[in-house]
């Protein structure tokens, strides 16, 4: 038997197709690993990268615009409250829990403590420090209330 | 009279004297043009031996048991040399530039297609599906892989398969550098690849384990040749064996390379050589070489469609296994039309991964005629 009718008999046809196949998925499977295997290693010998993966994304800054246009919108009993509220931050460490100053706001009796500690967040006079506690940032209490 | 009656005077017939002809060419080509001299010296010198006319029944003859030469070539045709072949080829791989641009892995795979297109050639010309698998694989341009699945299929075309196998490889500065001006432009051929990037020891170190797991879980027949050739690789790379590398890429390749290629050329006496068949697989064999090239090329040519950094279709000639012959010729041939362009580095990817290509290729094959 010869030509077409052997190869044909011979399932010459099939047997070139998954030949063919069977080296392409091979080599293709391959290049796709190996493609990826020098992100791998870098892992490996980068370990906190993977820590950065799942640590907590920090906070977005406000932008300093936006904090300067929310502290030009205070009213005068609202810069008063803000700046009682720093004689208490000034009696607290440089890294306070919010529900510690929230307590001693109470205990003072500053008007509606939680709305003030909110408006102090929100115009960046209290910071996060990422570590779960907050800072005063006395530089932009000068400049928005005390200036 | 009796005793001239034994000598190889007497007992010679012209197809010996061929055989020794040819022969003495091999050892021509290997020494004199430097064509592949430590595969053509051996394999020609194993033709004289082969081809001394001898009186049959005195256990001397290759094909006679007992005989030295049939425990020699035992290693041959029960596949045991090609794997320590691949062992020393393993030892002395860097796998780098691979790593470095794993895309160029599928030109490897590409020029693998001229193995299973001469497959269809030879089941065409008649031949029976085992030996055309066999035929086929000289399309892979590897020895080694070719002797090997030769043995396991058609251990009686051993002979003419390595030899044309070979021949063929020694050629490959002969054969590509036509195919390769005729199936690209000047101004791909002068196309510049970007440096590959550096690539650590860890890479190098995980990929030969990676690559023999992948392979072989998808191909297992290509156990026996991957196998070697990873573990070859293991060993160069993890440096604290690097004694180990030393004799597999030293003393086990070379002691392997000369007892297959003498008893490969000692295989091929006239009476058993020279027949219709032979001449099917000689021509077979250098029209899988050529498509194996040109699939390379044309596939190279076909990724440019897609690619951003183009590469140079020249480097898809180096998938043929040919190591490193053919990423030399590719070199050669990029620097004739730009001396600024240096491919080599870039070709050895393609060409690395045609053995790999060219293994499996093999095991696909065996796994498919047993």
């Amino acid at each position: 038997m010869y030509g077409l009718e052997a190869i044909n008999a011979n399932n010459g046809w099939a047997i070139s197709a998954v030949g063919i196949s069977i080296v392409f998925t091979g080599l293709v499977v391959l290049s796709l690993v190996i493609s990826q295997l020098h992100k791998v290693v870098d892992l490996y010998e980068n370990p906190e990268k993977i820590k950065e993966w799942f640590a907590p994304k920090p906070a977005p800054e406000p932008e300093p615009e936006a904090l300067a246009e929310a502290a030009a919108d205070l009213s005068e009993a609202q810069r008063d409250d803000v700046r009682q509220f720093e004689l208490l931050a000034k009696t607290l460490d440089a890294h306070f829990a919010l529900p510690r100053l929230l307590h001693l706001a109470e205990s003072r009796g500053i008007n509606t403590p939680h709305s003030n500690l909110n408006l102090l967040l929100n115009i960046g006079i209290v910071v996060p420090d990422m570590e779960g506690y907050f800072c005063w940032d006395s530089e932009r209490f000068d400049q928005t209330i005390a200036g | 009279m009796e005793f001239f009656q034994n000598t190889g005077f007497y007992l010679c017939d012209y197809r010996n004297i061929i055989m020794i002809i040819i022969g003495m060419i091999f050892i021509w080509l290997g020494i004199s043009k430097d064509y592949e001299p430590l595969l053509l010296v051996p394999i020609g010198f194993g033709m004289l031996i082969g081809n001394i006319p001898i009186f049959k029944g005195l256990g001397l003859g290759i094909y006679e048991s007992n005989s030295v030469l049939h425990y020699l070539y035992f290693g041959v045709t029960q596949g045991i040399y090609p794997p320590l072949v691949f062992l020393g080829i393993g030892a002395m791989t860097d796998f780098s530039t691979l790593l470095a641009r794993p895309v160029l892995m599928l030109l490897g795979a590409a020029a693998q297609t001229g193995i299973f297109i001469t497959f269809l050639g030879a089941l065409a010309l008649g031949f029976a599906p085992n030996e055309a698998s066999a035929i086929g694989i000289i399309g892979g341009a590897d020895g080694p892989t070719a002797i090997f699945l030769t043995a396991k299929l058609a251990p009686q075309l051993i002979g003419p398969i390595a030899v044309a196998a070979y021949s063929y490889m020694a050629l490959v500065p002969v054969i590509q550098p036509p195919i390769m001006r005729l199936l690209t432009t000047k101004e791909e051929r002068r196309i510049h690849m970007e440096e590959p990037r550096q690539v650590s020891k860890r890479e190098k170190m995980i990929f030969p384990v990676v690559a023999f797991l992948l392979c072989c879980f998808l191909a297992p027949a290509a156990l026996p040749l991957l196998g070697m050739l990873c573990f070859g690789n293991v060993l160069k790379e993890a440096v604290v064996t690097e004694r180990l590398a030393e004799t597999a890429r030293n003393a086990i390749i070379d002691t392997a390379t000369i007892l297959l290629g003498v008893t490969v050329g000692a295989s091929t006496q006239g009476d058993v050589f020279l027949t219709g068949s032979s001449v099917g697989i000689f021509v077979l064999g250098a029209l899988s070489f050529c498509v194996a090239t040109a699939c390379g090329l044309l596939f190279a040519k076909f990724m440019n469609l897609f690619l951003k950094e183009k590469i140079n279709p020249l480097v898809g000639a180096a998938g043929v296994s040919a190591v490193p012959d053919s990423a030399r010729v590719v070199q050669m041939v990029g620097m004739k039309e730009d001396p600024t362009n240096f491919l080599l580095m870039h070709a050895m990817a393609p060409n690395v991964s045609g053995v790999i290509g060219s293994a499996i290729a093999a095991g696909v094959l065996w796994s498919l005629m047993v």
